[in-house]
């Protein structure tokens, strides 16, 4: 087994429940080992029992956790080389944050002067050397979290788990520190997983995102492709930023498809590969997603562009969101229309709530979405 | 401007706590401070002379019964029962965390020691060991009766120490590769441990002061409250006064001791309470 | 064989709670349960006068019991010193606990000042019963003072050795049991639930009705748990403090015992504990006691 895939982390078909109550549903997934991964979704979605697990804090009901090409259910979380940071840190309240550092290795039955030397030379690099004899209660929750980080790294773990790390932080720390998170990887060069409801978090830190629901996994891919690419309504919703239209298939026209929306309006989108995989019946019901930033606002009666898709709104309401305006648009169908315009061209010429709009967009950036379970 | 001006309720439940502890301390002042007459003194006010005659007199004269040899056994049986019911007290705070089946009725037979009349139980354990022919002794059957008094306070002081607990400690130790055995040792005693002395307080106090269940079990040597019972029944001096004074003055002694060392293992740990340790994610504080 | 190593791990749990609670149930076993039932075995078995049992089963101690008024008396008597302690030590005891929990700011204080309402319970409660009586006594402190003060000319009798005395003596004892579940029951609650409640209108009456006084129930209720079982488990209260004028019951249990006549003892014992059972769980069906100790 070559070193670079040592740390590579594969569920297979995991399932988990409790009681006969399903928390985790046939997953499958692969990690590769030093990537940055994600876990992204609501609480209750699973993402935490799926972590615990693959931590060995959680047996799964069924399927295989391979951790470096070797199955690790049944081991315990240190000879599977795994090592965890916990939410609200966990850190010994008794122990000096030297000494919380060096615990992996007082329990190996390392001597004295040797963990301590291995627990400082951590601190180094976490910056953290003049606060070695402090206790955690004396800490602020930044320091905290890098002692915690510091801890579990110490025991040089081919896996390290984050349950929820920045969530405890307030708002201009957690930025502050998701930075020391990726520093850190990148310095440790180890697969980190990380589990966040955040999908700001998600999409800033991870090489790999993988949105999960009640269970299931939606979607995983590079954070690019979750924000740009959503694959069912479910994750287009929970990333943000984007339109779902709701629409009924009119019919196939070469590249892309016609569908017909409310008030007998038709629209053009792009298949984009979807050809084989979409039942594309007639009538049949399809969501589409359009990014809130690729909404044009141009007044009511001007010309339409080729390739462009226009409709008639009015404007709800408008919010000031510094580098951006959101401009809430009703369409006349039950979706709801966002635009992002850009503050500069928003200010150029302003809209007021009650304005008639012409909401428009290019056809190739308008994507079909699989129908979601909900 | 409610904040800045107190309440009249203010004053009236002052007033009722400076009374409550008044009452509560202002009776025992008087016998301390009666013990120290000398040898005209009676057990009423007013005061007669200033001296330690009775404490002498309650140590070294012959009088049925055996202040000394009572007093002795009353440690030493404490002792006995503090060791017990910190380490019983603390594997069954362990063991009560996860539900189990029996919980409830174990739960419930505890409480049933606690609130048992303590005459009667000591009734109870005479009978059982006249039946089974063995003799009562203190340090048998009285401890016996002793713990089943001891015990449930311990485990309920045990409760509400858990419950401050963080299991997360626990899985954190075992994430680092630490062994069950370790983890105890290294993670959950240290942590446990101003608890632990608060059950070992109680443990022994309660021991030295058991009086209705021990009076039925000690056997024929007394511990010193059956003494103190004796002597109240026939009190015809200040020397059972001295009594109460040497008394109380071991147990506040042994209060102080493991207070202190409860305050001296907390200010050593916390200096902020309320940061990142709280179980939970409560955000910043107000 | 996953789903093996998933149960393995569930029984072995399970297995380690039980051998945890191993010890506890070592003890309560012989010291408590065993007890109880000889106990109630006994009370149906003849004496043989002199101290032995004939295991000969037999009402009639039970019928002794119900047939002779001295019972009656005893009970009412006992009840009547049970209520009137109940009374008292929770009016104290919750004006105790209230004004620690809500009135003392700092916590630390409020630590502390309730700490030192605990501390005599941990010294021996037969002195503190005893020290009240250089107090109330015709030539005790109180006395000498009200004659001194010119406030009165005769000393009050019915201070020392009477149901005053008596009252006084359990209410000494045992208010902090009252004090300490409700100041935990207490300290609990969001003061903020009181602050909105007194926004909207309500008088500091009816937050205290309202409000304080449910969420306080459960305190309530353990403590008046303890108060009333041990006032009608109680022997030598009542005998010193009323001295000798009243009975109560356990004290006429004692006294059969030092009869040896321990078959009409034990009856006795069993029925005073199915009352105290009774008035425990009457009080206790309100409010789920496991789960606000093990919290």
């Amino acid at each position: 087994m070559s070193p670079a895939t040592a740390g590579d982390v594969r569920l297979v078909d995991i399932s988990k429940s409790y009681d006969g109550v399903p928390a985790v549903e046939a997953v499958t997934l692969e990690v590769p080992a030093g990537a940055y991964c994600c876990f992204l979704g609501p609480s209750g979605c699973g993402k935490t029992t799926i972590l615990r697990m693959i931590a060995g804090h959680e047996n799964p009901t069924a399927g295989e956790i391979r951790i470096g090409g070797k199955n690790v259910v049944g081991l315990s979380p240190s000879a599977r080389r795994t090592a965890m940071m916990f939410q609200s840190y966990a850190l010994f309240p008794h122990l000096t944050v030297r000494d919380n550092i060096a615990f992996a290795l007082r329990v190996r039955g390392v001597s004295r002067a040797e963990r301590h030397r291995a627990a400082d030379q951590m601190l180094e690099k976490v910056r953290l050397t003049e606060l070695a004899g402090r206790l955690p209660g004396q800490l602020s929750g930044g320091q905290q979290q890098r002692v915690a980080l510091a801890r579990a790294a110490i025991t040089e773990p081919l896996v390290l788990l984050l349950d929820e790390p920045l969530s405890a932080l307030d708002e201009q720390l957690r930025v502050q520190m998701r930075q020391e998170l990726r520093r850190m990887q990148r310095e440790l060069g180890i697969t980190f997983i990380h589990v966040t409801h955040s999908q700001q978090e998600a999409i800033a830190l991870a090489d790999m995102v993988v949105v999960m629901a009640k269970g299931r996994i939606r979607q995983a891919g590079s954070a690019r492709e979750i924000y740009d690419a959503p694959r069912d309504r479910y994750v287009a919703e929970f990333l943000g930023g984007q339109n779902v239209l709701h629409y009924e298939i009119d019919k196939v026209n070469g590249a892309s498809v016609l569908l017909k929306g409310p008030e007998a309006r038709s629209i053009e989108v792009p298949l984009n590969g979807h050809a084989g995989k979409l039942a594309l019946v007639a009538g049949a019901p399809i969501d589409v997603a359009v990014r809130r930033d690729d909404i044009q606002l141009r007044r009511p009666g001007t010309a339409g562009l080729p390739g462009t898709t226009a409709l008639s709104a009015r404007v709800k309401a408008v919010e000031y969101q510094g580098y951006f305006v959101k401009v809430l648009l009703d369409a006349g169908s039950a979706d709801e229309l966002v635009a992002y315009v850009s503050e500069r061209d928003f200010f150029r010429e302003t809209l007021d709530v009650g304005d008639a709009v012409l909401a428009t967009w290019k056809n190739d950036l308008s994507r079909l979405l699989v129908l979601g379970d909900g | 401007m409610r904040r800045y001006r107190r309440p009249w309720t203010f004053y009236a439940l002052l007033a009722l706590f400076v009374g409550y502890v008044a009452a509560l301390y202002g009776p025992m002042l008087c016998i301390y401070v009666l013990s120290f007459q000398d040898v005209r003194g009676g057990l009423v006010f007013p005061m007669k002379g200033l001296s330690v005659h009775w404490f002498v007199d309650l140590f070294t004269q012959v009088r049925t019964g055996d202040v000394k040899g009572s007093f002795d056994r009353s440690i030493k049986l404490a002792l006995m029962v503090m060791a017990i019911t910190v380490v019983v007290s603390f594997l069954a705070g362990l063991g009560f965390r996860r539900r189990f089946r029996g919980d409830g009725v174990v739960f419930y037979a505890m409480i049933g020691s606690l609130v048992a009349p303590g005459l009667v139980l000591g009734i109870g354990i005479g009978l059982m060991f006249q039946f089974l022919g063995i003799q009562p002794s203190w340090t048998t059957s009285a401890l016996g009766a002793q713990l089943s008094w001891t015990l449930p306070f311990g485990v309920l002081v045990m409760f509400a120490v858990m419950s401050r607990f963080d299991r997360r400690w626990e899985e954190a130790a075992r994430d680092l590769g630490a062994t069950r055995w370790q983890t105890v040792r290294l993670v959950v005693l240290p942590i446990l441990l101003p608890g632990l002395i608060g059950v070992a307080l109680f443990g022994f106090t309660l021991s030295y002061d058991e009086f209705a269940r021990t009076l039925q079990t000690a056997g024929s040597l007394n511990t010193l409250p059956l003494e103190i019972w004796s002597m109240t029944l026939n009190v015809t001096s200040p020397s059972l006064y001295a009594l109460g004074t040497v008394t109380t003055a071991i147990s506040f002694l042994i209060i102080a001791l493991c207070l202190g060392v409860i305050i001296h293992l907390q200010r050593r740990r916390a200096a902020r309470a309320d940061m990142g340790n709280v179980a939970g994610t409560e955000g910043p504080t107000p | 064989m996953r789903e093996g190593a998933a149960t393995r791990f569930a029984g072995l749990h399970r297995f380690a709670s039980w051998l945890s609670i191993t010890p506890l149930v070592l003890v309560l076993v012989p010291f408590f349960v065993v007890p109880m039932l000889a106990v109630v075995a006994a009370s149906f078995m003849e004496s043989d006068g002199f101290g032995g049992i004939i295991p000969h089963p037999t009402l009639d101690n039970y019928k002794e019991l119900f047939t002779s008024g001295l019972t009656l008396n005893l009970y009412l008597s006992t009840l009547k010193f049970t209520i009137l302690t109940w009374i008292f030590t929770f009016l104290i005891g919750f004006g105790v606990a209230y004004f620690l929990a809500f009135h003392v700011k700092s916590p630390l204080l409020s630590t502390s000042l309730f700490l030192v309402c605990t501390i005599p319970f941990w010294t021996s409660n037969v002195i503190r019963m005893i020290s009240w009586i250089p107090l109330l006594g015709q030539q005790g402190l109180v006395n000498m003072v009200l004659t001194g003060s010119g406030l009165i000319h005769q000393p009050l009798k019915f201070l020392l050795f009477s149901d005053f005395s008596v009252v006084v003596a359990y209410v000494h004892q045992l208010t902090i049991f009252m004090i300490v579940p409700i100041y935990s029951s207490l300290a609990r609650v969001d003061k903020r639930v009181v602050e909105a409640a007194l926004d909207s209108g309500a008088s500091n009456w009816d937050v205290l009705r309202l409000v304080i006084l449910p969420l306080a129930k459960s305190g309530i209720a353990l403590g008046s748990v303890f108060v009333t079982s041990i006032v009608m488990g109680d022997f030598f209260v009542v005998k010193v403090m009323s001295g000798g004028n009243s009975g109560s019951i356990v004290a006429a249990l004692f006294e059969n015992i030092s009869v040896l006549q321990y078959p009409t003892a034990a009856a006795q014992a069993v029925v005073l504990m199915l009352v105290v059972l009774l008035i425990a769980t009457i009080i206790l069906r309100a409010v789920d006691v496991r789960r606000e100790i093990a919290r």
